[in-house]
């Protein structure tokens, strides 16, 4: 039975956080100083070992810039209730991410600082 | 004739009786119930009852302390430090104990298999066996356990179980921490349930390491999903980091390197041809 599950309960933050989830280090990424992104989903790869959403971002001269955003591993987020279809190709989402700390468009995300930007929740089915 | 019949008939009888014995040898009711998935309680961290890096507090040597603060060092400007799990390297022991994803137990006979969800398994071999002379080194080291009944109940509800002949490199956790070259590890457990949950299970881990000062004993905590879903967490599948000597890039969207520390220089590209501009 399919129940909607806002992405921003604490508690889903903090169990499915990337860095908690993860098979090695985050420190690469900048874990105190996030900042916000809104963009278009280009790819939700749901894949092993860590997922990724390549998000096309829109700079302030117009042109769009990709970002390459891991998060936790698949198998990690489908016992949440994510699937590989949770997102699609086309989707606005505003997320808080920690940056990659050499700047590079890169960086990691995480269920919980992650929502469509129009504000509806991200459906998950446990 | 007769006689020899008589011998035929009673030798035959002894092996059938042998086999229908060697049939019942592995009695199920006397091995502990471990089935279904076991899912880590702590975080990702060595010691779950303290925070992760330094909060580890590990008894390290002043020499392998200082390979650790330089992991950290390297990790807070980008860099991956010690732990090289970021390109699928496997974790070997103690390591694997850390269960990041789910494990499930198979009891054979002469063995325990433990399975997880993202690595290779461990066999620990129960058949009594005695410690083999220099075999090859694995980073899951070779195991041997001992089923013991410690309540007397008739049904064994320990299993210890002792490691070596590991190979490296190898770290505590993904922050580095980490064991010596010269992989001379000990890794010593006990395993049993808990004695008035039986969802949880404990894992006591001794490791014995020449980077340490002393032995150091954590202990792992898991519940039980007796409904699991498994899944397929194959680490080569899709891995964004790239190790190139001894740096580490992160791959950009469109599937070119990009730097993870600032100021990071590309790789170096001697061996290819490059044209003069």
């Amino acid at each position: 039975m399919q129940r909607l599950i806002t992405a921003l309960m604490s508690c889903a933050f903090v169990a499915t956080s990337g860095a908690v989830l993860a098979h090695h280090s985050f420190a690469m990424f900048d874990q105190e100083n996030p900042i916000e992104l809104e963009g278009v989903v280009q790819e939700f790869k749901f894949t092993s070992p860590h997922t990724f959403i390549i998000l096309q971002v829109k700079q302030s001269d117009g042109s769009t810039q990709l970002w390459s955003l891991e998060g936790g591993a698949p198998s990690a987020l489908a016992r949440d209730g994510w699937s590989s279809k949770t997102l699609k190709p086309g989707d606005e989402l505003q997320l808080t991410v920690e940056p990659l700390r050499s700047g590079a468009p890169g960086g990691s995300w995480a269920v919980g600082r992650t929502k469509f930007k129009d504000g509806r929740p991200i459906m998950v089915t446990p | 004739m007769l006689y020899r019949n008589s011998i035929g008939a009673v030798a035959l009888a002894a092996v059938l009786a042998t086999a229908v014995t060697g049939v019942r040898a592995h009695d199920e009711a006397k091995y502990p119930d471990w089935s279904g998935q076991w899912l880590r309680t702590g975080g990702i961290q060595w010691d779950p009852t303290k925070p992760i890096g330094r909060g580890q507090q590990a008894p390290l040597t002043p020499e392998y302390q200082a390979i650790f603060e330089a992991s950290l060092a390297d990790q807070a400007v980008g860099g991956v430090g010690n732990d090289a799990r970021y390109s699928c390297f496997p974790v070997g022991m103690p390591r694997l104990m850390s269960v990041i994803f789910p494990m499930e137990f198979i009891f054979a006979p002469k063995i325990t298999y433990i399975l997880f969800e993202n690595n290779m398994p461990r066999r620990i071999y129960t058949d009594g066996r005695s410690w083999p002379k220099d075999p090859e080194a694995t980073f899951a080291g070779y195991s041997i356990g001992k089923w013991i009944d410690e309540d007397g109940d008739g049904r064994y509800d320990l299993l210890e179980v002792e490691t070596r002949h590991m190979k490296g490199p190898r770290t505590f956790e993904g922050t580095g921490l980490p064991l010596h070259k010269d992989n001379q590890t000990v890794v010593k457990e006990r395993i049993s349930l808990d004695r008035s949950k039986p969802d949880i299970l404990h894992d006591e881990i001794t490791t014995i390491d020449h980077a340490l000062t002393r032995p150091w004993t954590v202990t792992k905590n898991f519940r039980r999903e007796r409904n699991p879903s498994w899944f397929e967490n194959d680490c080569s599948e899709d891995n964004h980091h790239v190790s190139i000597g001894k740096e580490h890039y992160f791959l950009s969207a469109d599937g070119y390197l990009m730097p993870a520390k600032k100021g990071q220089a590309p790789p170096d590209l001697k061996y290819f041809k490059q044209s003069l501009n």
